[in-house]
């Protein structure tokens, strides 16, 4: 019955046992598919490796022995995908993509990939691609970056992939690691192609075709006809995808390996050739249930389990290699039978192999290892603008971020800049204007606006070697994308064990303090989303010279230390001047006067008054250090302590740099709620720091329009009280 | 229940001075096999085998020259072979180090046994004719066979100086052994360059060639001029060639399998480790099985399973302790374990 772990009966060994092979389904011959009778038999044993393996799965779930259930059975015709396509095409692949995996091993000698899925499954930290982190089907030898693939959230970054291709073939000298030529490969059930992640991210590939750009990608629709219990309607991947403009639509049917090659080559070879995106239906059935815990007969009848069985692959598969090679029905029996031997003793042998131990182990790779690969100069395009008097005079926040975009641009070509009105605009606040002028389109360019295909455009491109630096227009659009850095760039080492790395800076326009204007949206002051993603680094400077330096180090975090790194712009200092008085220029710098970077870790360190230490950052840096002057007529002697890193938060740095002053006041623009005082605080308290904590902080709410704005956000004044009261209770504790 | 076994093959260098009387001591009655490997030599006008193998003492000229070592082991390794037990036995694949690649190719029935005779003595005929530089072989690893970082560095910092003054490469990966393989001039730039270590190494060997190096391009092509393709077949059982990739036998191709066996195996890298490697984890048998003449091979085996930390073996006294208890590889040239392999009635 299918259903329940351990309860894995083998349909196909059954109805093999009574011969019972259905009839063909589809016309295609192993001509038009180009496949060979040997072919035929590689695919077969390929397709039977992946069923031994998922019933090994089940019966060890059974035991407790193994951790992972969702199987392949009934898509093993997408070993005809792999077949077909070449080992350096990029493949990211959903869960039932077991027979993929294997075919495609073998085209790269020495591979065991029977042994890799066991590791997997049983969750050993020998396992080759997520050293025991996850039940991942990944492998860097063969182009196949890990994947969960559990919301379609990676076909944005094939998308991504595949823009990457024709890039590198423009900026010529670019030496990412995939071939010039190659076609990325994405698959996806018919259930997650309704996901927004998959919608999103086909648009923005059929939107790029559409526009005449070249974009080859074949997106693989397993199409099952059922996500998990819910029924697809028929018709619907058909209709929905077959006419979509910029979209080439291939049809066919992979429960039968013959007809699924066919298709394949179809689509492989339109996508290479015209290198245009192409959506790949492939009709397949989904046996033994969703997953191991997933009790099919809750909701499907008994004629309808036992009817998508008697079309198994494997049972067409069977009849092809009868008919075609010789072979009988008791051969084909006796190859699955040793098959199945075979995975029985890797999956057992498998067992005995070790297992992650602390969590020190299973934290290694979220820092991925150091890359030792020297950056090329990037090129100016002819007749570019000159920078030289720019970098001489005194420069607001924005103009000083684009000037550090030019020198980082301009030393390292694989940079590439994008976002919404980041080309021709300059950014929605001028921070990468002349960028485009200066580099070219092919390194500064505007996207649609969709944060989700933005930062996977970002991922697809870091998968092929480019530095990106996307740029999302406002804090609050990135919580509509914000599995992309999550669940995507931000897991990809984790699940890789370090392997693979998405190396990026993303730029954010962010927080408040725009004097009343924007309301909610374009004020946003939370970053809690960015603070527990693990292995993310957040950086939010407080001024233009702040920026120049830390944004230099992003770069250097991005480049050598491979991380994901969150660039947070705040907003109401891109074009502020003055700090203290009108027409005092204190907030500007002059570019060619600022050197070196801030290291990561490191806060920025105002003052050395004894009595008090603001923690604060961001717009809290510009308040602070306005309201240091009335502090200091009160005789409050004080230290600002710029956090500069959001996550990680340095705390040890800024308790070192708090020293003996017994008076702490953090001064947290951002809401009170999930804010980075939460976390200082707790901090504090842990370490058992011996003096006065204040917090003062943006109120629990979303930012109004107009002059209420100023009601729910810290101001100077609030500052200034707060430090007072803190001292003067100080004192008087101190006499009492 | 029969146990599953990884069947290997081993190269040159086996029948040694232990191993005269191999064929008579083990093999007397598989007479039709021997006369059809001596009616094929005696037609070469070659030494038969038997003769060889029956003399009064061993002469490394005579028995170790490429023209008798090939043949001479091939009629041992095959007979051997077919001794294994299949009722207690089963066969699951079939791999082979350097010349054991042709007698894999042969166990598996890709190259029926008057073929398997032909190629195996004329690539022994064209090597000893045609056969260019030589070899040395210096370990990967340490006494105790772990991993020594500080061999590894000497084998490539050989490499680089034996590549400096001449022609030098990696011939086999053979377990915790390197093979180098060069012309004269690179062979002795790399005897410099490595330090002596176990009072033996670097150790070159006598009347072996450049195998498994593009030195032998020309005995590559002389070999596709000589051995036509319709000499091979579909396997019957699974073999791993000399890079780990698996040769099933429905899905062989037969032009495939040729190019790879006169062409890239003769003149890239013979990874015999990855074999190892593959058969162990890809397979996962319960024993290894190494057939005769010799047990040589043992070693590098047995070093590659401590590399992969296999049953939990982590140095030569684990091995050892193993073996004594229960063992894994069962080496045919040796009596204490040729009986565990060997059906009763053999």
């Amino acid at each position: 019955m299918a259903g329940a772990i351990g309860a894995a009966e083998d349909g196909f060994s059954k109805r093999l046992k009574a011969g019972r092979l259905p009839a063909a389904i589809a016309g295609a011959s192993l001509d038009q598919a180009g496949l060979s009778h040997k072919d035929l038999a590689r695919l077969f044993e390929s397709q039977l490796a992946s069923r031994a393996l998922d019933l090994e799965a089940r019966r060890l779930g059974a035991e407790k022995r193994g951790y992972y259930s969702i199987g392949s059975a009934g898509h093993e015709g997408n070993a005809a995908v792999a077949h077909i396509f070449r080992l350096t095409d990029p493949a990211f692949l959903h869960y039932r993509s077991g027979a993929f995996y294997i075919e495609r091993a073998k085209k790269l000698p020495g591979q065991t990939p029977l042994w890799n899925m066991a590791l997997s499954f049983v969750a050993s930290s020998e396992d080759p691609i997520s050293g025991g982190r996850h039940k991942v089907i990944g492998s860097k030898a063969l182009f196949i970056p890990p994947q969960t693939s559990t919301i379609a959230s990676h076909l944005p970054k094939a998308m991504g992939a595949a823009f990457s291709i024709p890039l590198a073939k423009t900026l010529r000298r670019h030496d990412g690691p995939l071939p010039r030529d190659s076609v990325p490969i994405c698959s996806f059930g018919d259930a997650s192609a309704n996901h927004s992640t998959a919608q999103g991210a086909i648009n923005a590939a059929a939107h790029t075709a559409f526009r005449g750009l070249p974009l080859p990608l074949v997106f693989v629709c397993e199409d099952n006809g059922i996500g998990i219990s819910v029924r697809t309607p028929t018709g619907w991947i058909a209709q929905n995808f077959s006419q979509r403009p910029g979209l080439h639509y291939v049809y066919g049917d992979a429960r039968d390996i013959v007809d699924a090659a066919r298709a394949a080559r179809e689509a492989e070879t339109y996508a290479r050739i015209r290198r245009r995106p192409v959506f790949l239906h492939l009709h397949t059935v989904r046996l033994m249930g969703h997953a191991g815990s997933d009790i099919e007969s809750g909701y499907r009848d008994r004629a309808e389990i036992n009817s998508e069985a008697d079309d198994d692959p494997l049972l067409h598969t069977a009849r092809y290699v009868c008919e075609l090679t010789g072979a009988s029905l008791q051969d084909v029996e006796t190859l699955y039978a040793d098959i199945k031997a075979q995975a029985g003793r890797v999956m057992e042998a498998a067992c005995d192999r070790p297992k992650l131990t602390t969590a020190q182990s299973v934290c290694k790779p979220l820092s991925p290892p150091r890359s030792l690969r020297a950056p090329r100069p990037g090129r100016t395009v002819a007749n570019a603008p000159d920078d030289a008097r720019a970098r001489r005079e005194p420069q607001h926040m924005s103009r000083l971020i684009s000037l550090t975009l030019a020198e980082q641009m301009a030393r390292n070509g694989a940079i590439v800049a994008f976002g919404e009105d980041v080309g021709k605009k300059g950014g929605v606040y001028g921070a990468t204007a002349r960028l485009q002028q200066k580099f070219g389109p092919a390194r500064v360019f505007d996207t649609i606006l969709d944060e989700q295909s933005i930062l996977g455009l970002g991922i697809g491109l870091a998968h092929n070697g480019f530095l990106p630096t996307p740029e999302i227009q406002f804090l609050a659009y990135v919580h509509n994308a914000e599995d992309q850095l999550r669940g995507e760039a931000a897991s990809l080492s984790f699940f890789a064990n370090g392997q693979y790395a998405n190396p990026m800076v993303v730029r954010i326009a962010g927080l408040a303090y725009q004097k009343g204007f924007g309301g909610h949206f374009h004020n946003d002051n939370s970053v809690a989303v960015f603070r527990d993603i693990p292995g993310i680094i957040l950086a939010c400077p407080s001024s233009g010279a702040e920026a120049v330096k830390m944004l230099r180090e992003a770069y250097r975090l991005a480049w050598t230390e491979q991380r994901v790194v969150v660039f947070l712009e705040p907003i109401a200092l891109y074009g502020t001047k003055d700090l203290a008085e009108p027409g005092d220029g204190a907030m500007c710098a002059v570019f060619d006067d600022i050197k070196g970077g801030a290291a990561f870790g490191e806060p920025n360190i105002i003052g050395d008054g004894a009595d008090l230490a603001i923690v604060t950052y961001g717009n809290g840096t510009y308040l602070s250090r306005r309201a240091s002057r009335s502090l200091s007529a009160k005789g409050v002697k004080h230290r600002i302590i710029d956090l500069r890193w959001l996550a990680p938060l340095p705390v040890d740095a800024v308790i070192k740099a708090i020293g003996s002053r017994r008076n702490v006041l953090i001064v947290d623009e951002c809401r009170k709620t999930g804010g980075p005082g939460e976390e200082l605080i707790a901090a504090f308290v842990e370490r058992e720091l011996a003096c006065s904590i204040r917090r003062i902080a943006g109120v629990d709410t979303f930012i109004p329009l107009g002059p209420a704005a100023d009601m729910v956000l810290i101001s100077e004044q609030n500052i200034v009280d707060a430090a007072l009261e803190l001292v003067s209770a100080g004192e008087r504790e101190a006499a009492e | 229940m029969k146990k599953s076994a990884v069947v290997i093959f081993p190269g040159r260098g086996t029948y040694g001075k232990e191993e005269l009387g191999y064929l008579r001591r083990y093999h007397g009655q598989r007479s039709s096999f021997i006369d059809g490997v001596d009616a094929w030599r005696k037609a070469q006008d070659r030494t038969p085998v038997r003769d060889l193998d029956d003399a009064a003492s061993f002469a490394a000229g005579r028995h170790a020259s490429s023209i008798n070592a090939s043949a001479l082991i091939y009629a041992c390794a095959l007979a051997d072979f077919a001794a294994i037990d299949r009722e207690t036995y089963d066969i699951c694949a079939i791999c082979g180090n350097s010349l054991g690649w042709y007698l894999t190719l042969a166990g598996a029935g890709a190259l029926p046994p008057k073929h398997a005779i032909r190629l195996v003595d004329t690539m022994g005929a064209l090597m000893e004719e045609h056969g260019v530089g030589g070899q040395l072989i210096y370990p990967f690893v340490d006494e105790d066979w772990r991993q020594s970082p500080t061999h590894e560095k000497s084998v490539s910092e050989a490499l680089h100086a034996g590549k400096t003054e001449g022609e030098a490469f990696l011939s086999i990966r053979l377990g915790g052994m390197a093979v180098l393989a060069g012309d004269e001039a690179g062979l002795s730039a790399m005897e410099k360059s490595l330090p002596p270590a176990e009072g033996r190494y670097p150790f070159r060997l006598a009347r072996h060639a450049a195998f498994h190096t593009p030195l032998l391009s020309h005995v590559s092509k002389m070999a596709f001029e000589t051995l036509p393709e319709k000499l091979f077949q579909s396997p019957g059982t699974t073999m791993i060639d000399g890079r780990g990739a698996i040769w099933t036998p429905g899905a062989s191709n037969v032009t495939d399998l040729y190019q790879y066996t006169l062409g890239e195996q003769i003149v890239e890298t013979y990874d015999f480790s990855k074999s190892i490697e593959v058969a162990i984890k890809e397979f996962s048998p319960d024993a290894l099985i190494l057939v005769g003449p010799g047990a040589t091979l043992g070693a590098p085996i047995a070093q590659e399973l401590i590399r992969h930390r296999w049953l939990g073996l982590a140095s030569k006294q684990d091995f050892a302790a193993r073996q004594k208890k229960d063992p894994f590889l069962l080496a045919m040239g040796r009596e204490d374990q040729r009986t565990f392999v060997t059906s009763s009635l053999q």
